[in-house]
Formats: C-alpha cells, sequence, structure tokens
C-alpha cells in the first residue's frame, strides 16, 4: 500500500456522514464525565442530560433527513446512507428516548447504579444505528457484538434479584451461540467469496455489493448456501423468530422493564433492519433458498407466539411470546419482499409496522413500569385487576397500546398489519397470509384478557398469603406526556399515515 | 527441510492436543493445550504467516490459556475420575468419528481439495505493514466502534460486580 493509496482511504473516512452516532457517542462519555464533576447532589439530573440530548439528536435527525450523504457510501464502503438507514436512526433515536423515559420510572424502584445504564443505552443505540446502516459484514459485526454485549449488561443489570441474573445468563449463552453461528456463516461467504478459481470472486468479499455480484455469478454455490443459512439463523436468534425464541420468555421476564422494551423493540427491529438489506440486496440471487426458509420461519413463528402466549399469566412472558408473533407478521413483510414476485410496498410496510408496534409497545411497557413493584420480574394480570378505578390514565394508555398490539381498527397497529398483509399478497405469499389472519385472531383472545383484568376485574387480596395490593406509582410529568403521546400517536397514525406513509414507496 | 518441519509440528500439535483429551489434572491438561497451540504457531510460520502466528500466540496461548488456567485455580479443580459415556455422549462421539472418517476419505479418494494455484493466489498474512495501513485507514470505524465496545465490557463488569451495598453512589 502506497502512502498515496493510505491517504486516500483515509479521506473516504467521512465523519460528519455518522454525526448523529458521534453525537450520541459523546453524550455518553459526557455522562460519565458529569458523575466524576458534579456533586451528589446534583447527580439526579444527569438522567435528564441525556433525554435532552437524545431529543437533540431526534429533532437535527429529523431536520437533516435529506442529507447530503444520502445515497452514498462512507468509510470505504463500509456504510451505505440509505432513506432506509434514515427512518431507522429515528427509530432507534425515538427507541432510546423512551427506554430512558422507562428508565425513570424502574430505576427508582431498586437500589441499582444509575448514569450506567444511561450510558449503555446510548451506547446501544449509536451501535444500533450503524449496524441499521452498515455495508460491510465487517462493520455489521462489530456493530452487532457492541449491541449484544451491551445488552448482556443491562438485561442483568438488577443483579440483586435472581431472575435478573438468570436472564442475563441465558441471554450470554444463546447470544454467544448466535453469534459465534453468524460469525461462520459470514466466514464461508468470505471463504467462498475469496476463491480465486470461482466466476465473479473478489478479494473484499465482505463487502455487500461485492458479494452480492459474486451470488448472481455462482447461484447454487453449496458452500454459500451454507453461509446464507447460517447468518440468517443468526439473525433469526435476534429477531426471536422461531426456532429461535426460546430465549425469549425467560430472558424478557427477568430483563428489568425499560430492558425488556428496548429488547423487544430496538434489537428487533435491528434486526430486521439487517434482515431487510440482506435478502433485498445481498442474497437476492439466492432467493430459491431466503424465501421458502423464511415463509416457514415466518408461519412458524406466527403460530408458535400466539399459541404460546394463549397460556401465559405473567405479562412479561406474555408480552414476550406476544413479540414473537410481531416478528413473524414483520418476517411474513419480508418473504413478500424476496418473494419470485417482489412486492413494491413491502419495506415501506415492513417500517411502518416497526413504528406502529413501537408506539404501541412503549405505551404497554411504559404502564408495566408503574404497574411493576420492587421485584420486577413477578407482575402477573391479577395485578392488573381494577386498574381502571384507581387510574384511569394508565388504564385507558394500556387499553389503547393493547388494541394496537391485536390489530384493532383504526389504531395503528391495525395500518401495520394491513400494509404487510397487503404487501404480502402482491408478493404472492397467500398460505402464510391465511396463517398470519388466524395468528391475528388468536391474538386477540390474550390482548382482550389483559384488558378484561384492567377494566372488568376486581383486587381481591389472597386470604391464604399476606400479598400486598399491587403497586401503582403515580404518574410524573414527564412519562405522563410520554404515554399520552404514545397513545394518541396510536389512534392518530392509523387515521393519518402522513410522511409515514410516504415511506411506504421508499426502495 | 519444510517438510520435515511440517511433520515435526504436525507431530507436535497432534500429540499435545491428545495430552488434553487424556490428562486428568485440568492444569495439565490446559498447559498441553499452550504446547498445541505452539505447535499450530509453528505450523504458520512455516506458511509464511508470521502474523497469524504472533496472534495466536499472544492472543490465545498468552492470554486465553492464561484466563483458563485463572478459572482452573479459582475453582480449585481436583483430578476427576472419569465417569464413563452417557448415551448422548456416545451418539456424540459417534457422529464425531463418522464425520471425521467421512472427511478423511474424501481426502484420500478425491486425492486433492479444490483450491487454485497457491502460487496465484496473493500472500495475505505475512505483512505485518499491511494490516496496520487497513486498520488505520480501510477500517478506522470498527476499531473505534471495538473501542465502545471494551469500554461497556469494563463498565459492565464494575456495575455487575462490585458492591453496591452501603454505597453512597447508589440511591
Amino acid at each position: 500500500m502506497t502512502l498515496e493509496a493510505v491517504k486516500l482511504a483515509a479521506e473516504a473516512n467521512q465523519w460528519v456522514a455518522i454525526f448523529p452516532e458521534l453525537l450520541l457517542a459523546c453524550l455518553a462519555l459526557a455522562l460519565l464525565a458529569l458523575e466524576i464533576v458534579l456533586p451528589k447532589k446534583l447527580h439526579a439530573y444527569i438522567p435528564d442530560v441525556a433525554l435532552a440530548g437524545l431529543v437533540g439528536a431526534l429533532g437535527g435527525q429529523l431536520v437533516n433527513f435529506q442529507s447530503a450523504t444520502l445515497g452514498k457510501e462512507s468509510f470505504n464502503g463500509l456504510l451505505l446512507h440509505s432513506p432506509g438507514g434514515q427512518v431507522m436512526r429515528v427509530f432507534f433515536l425515538l427507541t432510546a428516548m423512551l427506554v430512558c423515559i422507562l428508565a425513570r420510572v424502574s430505576l427508582a424502584k431498586q437500589k441499582v447504579p444509575r448514569i450506567e445504564f444511561y450510558h449503555l443505552v446510548l451506547i446501544i443505540t449509536g451501535a444500533m444505528m450503524l449496524l441499521a446502516q452498515s455495508n460491510h459484514f465487517v462493520m455489521f459485526f462489530v456493530a452487532l457484538e457492541t449491541v449484544t454485549i451491551g445488552f448482556y449488561i443491562l438485561v442483568s443489570y438488577f443483579r440483586t434479584k435472581t431472575a435478573s441474573l438468570e436472564a442475563g445468563l441465558k441471554y450470554l449463552v444463546m447470544g454467544a451461540l448466535s453469534s459465534g453461528l453468524l460469525l461462520f456463516g459470514i466466514v464461508l461467504l468470505y471463504g467462498v467469496a475469496g476463491n480465486p478459481t470461482l466466476p465473479g470472486h473478489s478479494a473484499s468479499a465482505l463487502h455487500y455489493p461485492a458479494l452480492g455480484q459474486f451470488l448472481v455469478a455462482n447461484p447454487h454455490n453449496f458452500l454459500a448456501g451454507v453461509g446464507i443459512v447460517l447468518v440468517l439463523v443468526g439473525v433469526a436468534f435476534k429477531i426471536g423468530a422461531f426456532p429461535f425464541q426460546i430465549w425469549v420468555p425467560d430472558v424478557y421476564q427477568g430483563a428489568p422493564t425499560p430492558v425488556t422494551a428496548f429488547l423487544a423493540v430496538g434489537s428487533k427491529a435491528a434486526g430486521f433492519a439487517v434482515l431487510l438489506v440482506l435478502t433485498r440486496d445481498v442474497f437476492a440471487s439466492y432467493d430459491w433458498l431466503v424465501t421458502p426458509a423464511l415463509t416457514a420461519m415466518a408461519a412458524a413463528t406466527i403460530l408458535f407466539g400466539n399459541i404460546a402466549a394463549l397460556t401465559q399469566h405473567n405479562v412479561k412472558r406474555l408480552i414476550g411470546l406476544s413479540g414473537v408473533s410481531h416478528a413473524g407478521f414483520l418476517l411474513l413483510g419480508v418473504v413478500a419482499l424476496s418473494g419470485p414476485v417482489a412486492s413494491v410496498s413491502a419495506t415501506g410496510a415492513i417500517y411502518f409496522y416497526l413504528f406502529a408496534y413501537l408506539i404501541a409497545s412503549f405505551a404497554v411497557f411504559g404502564v408495566m413500569a408503574h404497574i411493576g413493584g420492587a421485584d420486577d420480574s413477578d407482575q402477573t394480570l391479577d395485578h392488573y385487576n381494577g386498574l381502571a378505578k384507581e387510574n384511569p390514565f394508565l388504564a385507558t394508555i394500556l387499553a389503547i397500546g393493547l388494541g394496537s398490539l391485536a390489530g384493532i381498527p383504526p389504531l395503528a397497529g391495525f395500518m401495520g398489519k394491513f400494509f404487510v398483509f397487503i404487501a404480502a399478497f402482491e408478493g404472492g405469499a397467500r398460505w402464510t397470509l391465511a396463517l398470519a389472519v388466524v395468528g391475528v385472531v388468536i391474538s386477540i383472545y390474550y390482548y382482550f384478557g389483559w384488558i378484561k383484568a384492567a377494566f372488568f376485574e376486581q383486587w381481591i387480596t389472597p386470604a391464604d398469603t399476606a400479598d400486598p395490593r399491587p403497586v401503582r406509582t403515580p404518574v410524573d410529568v414527564v412519562s405522563g406526556i410520554a404515554l399520552g403521546c404514545l397513545a394518541l400517536a396510536s389512534i392518530f397514525i392509523g387515521f393519518y399515515q402522513g410522511p409515514l406513509g410516504q415511506w411506504l414507496t421508499l426502495k | 527441510m519444510a517438510n520435515f518441519l511440517f511433520y515435526a509440528f504436525a507431530f507436535f500439535t497432534v500429540a499435545t492436543a491428545a495430552g488434553v483429551v487424556a490428562s486428568k489434572n485440568a492444569v495439565n491438561a490446559a498447559m498441553c493445550l499452550l504446547l498445541s497451540l505452539v505447535g499450530v504457531a509453528g505450523l504458520f510460520v512455516a506458511l509464511n504467516a508470521y502474523l497469524l502466528a504472533f496472534l495466536l500466540l499472544l492472543v490465545y496461548a498468552g492470554a486465553i490459556v492464561a484466563l483458563f488456567l485463572f478459572i482452573v485455580m479459582l475453582l480449585d479443580m481436583k483430578e476427576t475420575e472419569s465417569r464413563g459415556f452417557g448415551k448422548l455422549s456416545l451418539a456424540a462421539i459417534i457422529l464425531a468419528a463418522g464425520l471425521l472418517v467421512t472427511g478423511l476419505s474424501t481426502l484420500v479418494t478425491r486425492g486433492h481439495l479444490d483450491t487454485g494455484n497457491p502460487a496465484l493466489t496473493p500472500a495475505l498474512g505475512t505483512d505485518i505493514k499491511f494490516y496496520a495501513y487497513q486498520l488505520f485507514t480501510t477500517y478506522l470505524l470498527p476499531v473505534q466502534v471495538m473501542g465502545f465496545l471494551l469500554l461497556i465490557a469494563m463498565l459492565g463488569v464494575i456495575v455487575l460486580s462490585k458492591r453496591w451495598e452501603g454505597s453512597d453512589d447508589v440511591t
């Protein structure tokens, strides 16, 4: 490598292009610095700094949505700034903001260190944003590992609670396994695509466009097929698709509620952002392999998630398993995209579904954060009995959030499912679509069981145990505004999609 | 000469690897693993892959085996009686042996691996300068992200293992 080439490569590192991620990284470091510098009595305000920074970053991202680097590669092809990447940046910033708001409520009930939690959330968010824009398997893997390792810590954050530690250990084992499979797949692809005897081979085979060209030139290579399947398996672990969902109920139950929300929404969305890029662009010439695999996975995921959630009494397990079924609906959208007749609206439908899911999920998780007591993992449906009488505000938010998750018109969740189903119809996945409709019907049963507990049941203290009345933390101004906005957004987006609707035509 | 070196290192690697499995004492097994890795590093040197050889010595032999030894000493493991094989491990052994036999017989019958002319393949992993340039130009962003990864890993260890009880950092 000559000095000239080094200079060129160094100039390709356009740091301006990842300004939002840099902002998050600096903010995260600033939180740690503030903890050292500020006197103890001011430490309570540090989480507000994180929240304010996130609001600022989100505003900046929205203003600068049509940035100058849009559609271009940066960092020598490690990143590609696509419109989809911009949408996911907004998504992750919004997620992080809401996680911080939930954390204010949840962490107040525990004796745990505070600042480090927000630091981790910010770093993970930055890594997720890079992950959604990665255009190279090295960047992809490094960003993914940063996200995963951050989650190992966050899941076991309430380390004095057995459930949280157990969840952390389980997530560590399953996460390491899935990372191993993913890496194995990446290395196989790299090895095959670097083989000089094959047509279309490339020296930089980890670069998505180069790999895509190689796969087009060798549409039936066995080893490449194995590599693709292993990569898909690794991603399926992250999104919790059947049969790689076994970790979901235990980890979702044991993790602190804000972390459960972060996992359910952020981690899943990151997995889908990656899956979209991989199936649509890189693995497109292997649709003979990818489409049947994903179709089977989508059908099994929808059925398993909904049927398993039916019998759950613990709300965190219930929301976890219902999250599995949502992953199935989203997979249906991905199938519509990778099928022989690619649906034009599928990409936009997936983004819309993700946003509708974000808004509805955080409304429900927000209520859960207020109901949870000192032990975060033992919330059952019974704890919601009589909620409507004691706290009508929380009960209304809960009903709207659950209604949207169930897909009741005219809420946003209904429109999300509607768009995905249209895309699946266009894409020709008729049988999976029929199964998905059955899944929706099943899901209404358990979502409404929860609503029924909140509105129609009475809290009766069990005679044999000294079970205290369930906790109802008073709603403070910030979380009140956030929850109210989420509920209103669920209703509003159901009627009028506005710019969100324009994303339907995104490529 | 090159052939002799290859056979010497290969024999050394396999013999010490067998030592890892056969040794009843966990410390001895870890030491055998270390020697086995040294043998593999020797094989890499014979292939002119100096950087890979040194990384193997530094990272695996140096750091990871040392970590194994730490854990072994932390758990204070005694020599254990071998417990025989359960049904599941027996099935796994048969499966692994079958795969090995299939692989070896394929190699014997086909006679060569399906690779290109080695002379045409660019020699990677010989030049440490190349790696350094790549790390600090092309892959600068992942290196920076790795920095943050290490930071949160360190932070995680502190958060999850420090005694917070009675500390006024926690309210």
